[in-house]
């Protein structure tokens, strides 16, 4: 059995790898105006970097620590470049039938479980960057958790690129069986460095009838020309439920496609995103809300900032098919922009195609609120401080949806640093509108 | 020890709406400014705040004689001004525990510890009846009108200004809530604080009663006078002091 899919899966490289030859480097294009472009991505410069393994957690590279924290989580599984460098897993766990461990190792331990579930909802064929992933992904995640099953502490995977020239093609698979509960944290993290890099990701989860997921992905890319191009997918059976929380915090250019689908009857998703740009970061997120069936419910909310001269563009769609009725779900995102040169676009949209759903949807592009600075100023609190505690408070409710202490004082940490880093230019750009 | 407005003329969007206003409050005194709807009084109350919405074009702003005419808000609230509004901002994701003391420590040199601010929080809290429950709200985010006005007079409370400007706070108020915050003012009251309050009716003047009475039309201070003036106007009505007007000036 082992071999057999071992063999099916070098099959699905080599077509995946014909398509990528096949396929050109994309421009995504959106009503004329938008375009995220590729252009100045060096590809034929980038390479898979391997790694030594490392022992124990304390030995893994500081961006990773600085960002788990020193308690060494309950579950860890670190790639760095194209190496599965680090894995680990409280023995209670493991004992129990969690498995969570690099895809590569679970394809030869565990592979009726990958094979029932691995690329369900992703496809090879759909761009250049897709297949790349499937044709090469090195290292990988893979998660369990067994029937049952209820794990509090978060299990978490790390995504690092260490140096400039890496590429790095990355795919975690989750599965969480029937009633089983448990919490996934998932990084893309690199130190700030000089020249380019390539992250493409996939990701897709399951959550079997009745058990619950909560995801939460922080990608911070540092300062590098970090590009990253995923497709992501969050799949939600009878009476499941996910909450998925994606906070982009940092990528020289970023694609990525999110879908989180209700496919079953009783399903429910709470999707809530935030992203911070700054410099010349462009960032282009498309996510859907697919209703496959009736009574399902959605409860999306993004939001993002932006600084500098970057671009941030946000489209939310939600999908009903036909026949779906009984769907009840809801999408706002807002966009605010800090920098007079930043451009952001938040768009909601909506496909329906049955009755009986209530869908709503609404999207906001805006500046900081000049009643709450002038307000917060009259109480002594100097205007980049107002500004800084309004954008806080202005994602702060993405932010608590999370429920992971941790996480969030993370999250706060580098919104916080961030928003230091561009004060000048953004009190200057307030003040400025305060007295137009 | 005074707040001394000199003068004033303020304008907005090329229209000037106050035509040369001086008001003198000084430390341990109580003065009421009144006047009809449009007159001008919340014009006063923010440009002494310095809402840069508002545009001063001949005058001054003194506090204990320094010039703060072309202060920042934050700069004057430091100072020792503090406004609570008729339409507070609403802050959404801070909740009023965090937002109140990121104002005190504003005006510190110190942080405040953080058993001391709970203490001050806590006895402020049980003067105005607020519920602790409260402070982990988002401050004003889908606050009542009465719950938006004691959260102003918590804040005056925890701040210690030397001058209190308070615009309209008695407006949309029951009679119950009224005599909470007007309690809540009376008990500030003391040789420390200059209080400057801004109403169109005189009922919160039942409960805290002004030494000084200032009445505004037009952008003008028209008449001055103790408290009896508040009773003559609650007799009489603003048209009463519009017909008076008219006729000193020969109208």
């Amino acid at each position: 059995m082992a071999a057999s899919f071992a063999e099916q899966l070098s099959e699905r490289r080599k077509a995946a790898l014909e398509i990528y030859e096949r396929e050109p480097v994309p421009t995504w294009r959106r009503s004329g105006f938008w375009t995220t472009t590729l252009r100045h991505l060096r590809l034929d410069e980038l390479e898979p970097r391997h790694y030594e393994p490392v022992a124990t957690f304390g030995d893994l590279p500081a961006t990773v620590t600085e960002a788990l924290g020193d308690e060494e989580p309950a579950g860890l599984v670190v790639q760095r470049g194209a190496t599965s460098v680090y894995s680990a897993l409280d023995p209670e766990l493991a004992e129990q039938g969690v498995v969570l461990t690099s895809l590569e190792r679970a394809v030869s331990e565990h592979p009726e479980l990958v094979e029932r579930w691995y690329m369900k909802r992703l496809s090879a064929d759909d761009g250049k960057f897709a297949a790349a992933t499937a044709a090469f992904w090195s290292g990988g995640a893979f998660l369990h958790v067994p029937k049952g099953v209820r794990v509090e502490r978060p299990l978490q995977v790390v995504y690092l690129i260490d140096e400039p020239g890496t590429a790095q093609y990355a795919h975690t698979l989750g599965v969480v069986a029937e009633n089983a509960d448990c919490r996934l944290r998932e990084y893309c993290l690199a130190p700030d460095f000089e020249g380019q890099a390539l992250h493409a990701g996939a990701f897709e989860l399951y959550v079997e009838a009745g058990g619950r997921a909560r995801v939460a992905h922080l990608q911070d890319w540092g300062s590098g020309e970090v590009y990253d191009v995923s497709e992501k997918r969050v799949e939600i059976a009878r009476d499941a439920h996910a909450t998925w929380i994606p906070m982009h915090l940092g990528g020289h250019l970023t694609k990525q496609k999110l879908d989180i689908i209700t496919a079953e009857k009783g399903s429910d998703m709470r999707h809530s995103g935030l992203y911070f740009t700054q410099g010349h970061e462009h960032l282009d997120l498309f996510t859907t809300d697919l209703h496959e069936q009736g009574h399902t419910t959605g409860d999306t909310v993004w939001k993002g900032a932006l600084t500098g001269t970057s671009r941030a563009s946000y489209e939310g769609l939600i999908h009903i098919v036909y026949g779906a009725q009984e769907t009840h779900t809801y999408l706002q995102t807002h966009s605010m922009l800090l920098s007079p040169k930043a451009k952001g676009d938040a768009i909601p949209s909506l496909i329906v195609k049955t009755d009986n759903v209530s869908a709503s949807h609404g999207g906001t592009v805006g500046e900081i609120d000049e009643t709450q600075v002038y307000y917060m100023m009259t109480r002594g609190i100097p205007r980049a401080e107002a500004v800084r505690i309004l954008v806080e408070g202005y994602f702060e409710p993405v932010v608590q949806r999370l429920e992971d202490e941790s996480l969030e004082a993370l999250v706060r940490a580098r919104i916080a640093g961030k928003l230091a880093e561009a004060e000048e230019q953004v009190v200057e750009f307030t003040a400025q509108r305060a007295s137009a | 020890m005074s707040l001394e407005i000199q003068n004033l003329h303020v304008r907005t969007d090329e229209r000037e709406i106050l035509h040369g206003v001086d008001l003198n409050v000084a430390k341990g005194e109580i003065h009421a400014l009144m006047g009809p709807n449009g007159s001008g009084k919340s014009t006063l109350a923010n440009t002494i705040m310095g809402n840069p919405v508002y545009e001063i074009t001949e005058g001054k702003i003194l506090l204990d004689g320094d010039d703060l005419t072309e202060a920042e808000p934050d700069e004057r609230a430091r100072a020792g001004i503090f406004m609570a509004f008729q339409y507070p901002a609403s802050i959404p994701g801070v909740s009023v525990a965090n937002f109140l003391r990121t104002a005190v420590n504003a005006g510190r040199e110190e942080a405040i510890k953080v058993k001391e601010f709970g203490a001050l929080l806590r006895e402020n809290m049980d003067l105005l009846k607020i519920d602790p429950e409260f402070t982990k709200r988002y401050l004003n985010d889908g606050f009542s009108g009465g719950e938006k006005k004691r959260a102003e007079i918590l804040q005056l409370a925890m701040l210690a200004p030397s001058i209190a400007v308070l615009d309209e706070t008695d407006s949309g108020l029951d009679i119950d809530a009224l005599r909470v915050v007007a309690d809540g003012v009376k008990a500030m009251q003391g040789p420390e604080i200059g209080t400057l309050i801004i109403t169109h009716y005189t009922r919160i003047l039942e409960y805290i009663t002004p030494q000084f009475v200032h009445i505004m039309l037009d952008g003008r201070i028209v008449r001055e006078g103790g408290p009896e003036l508040a009773d003559e106007l609650e007799d009489k009505g603003y048209d009463f002091v519009r017909d008076e007007v008219a006729a000193a000036n020969g109208g």
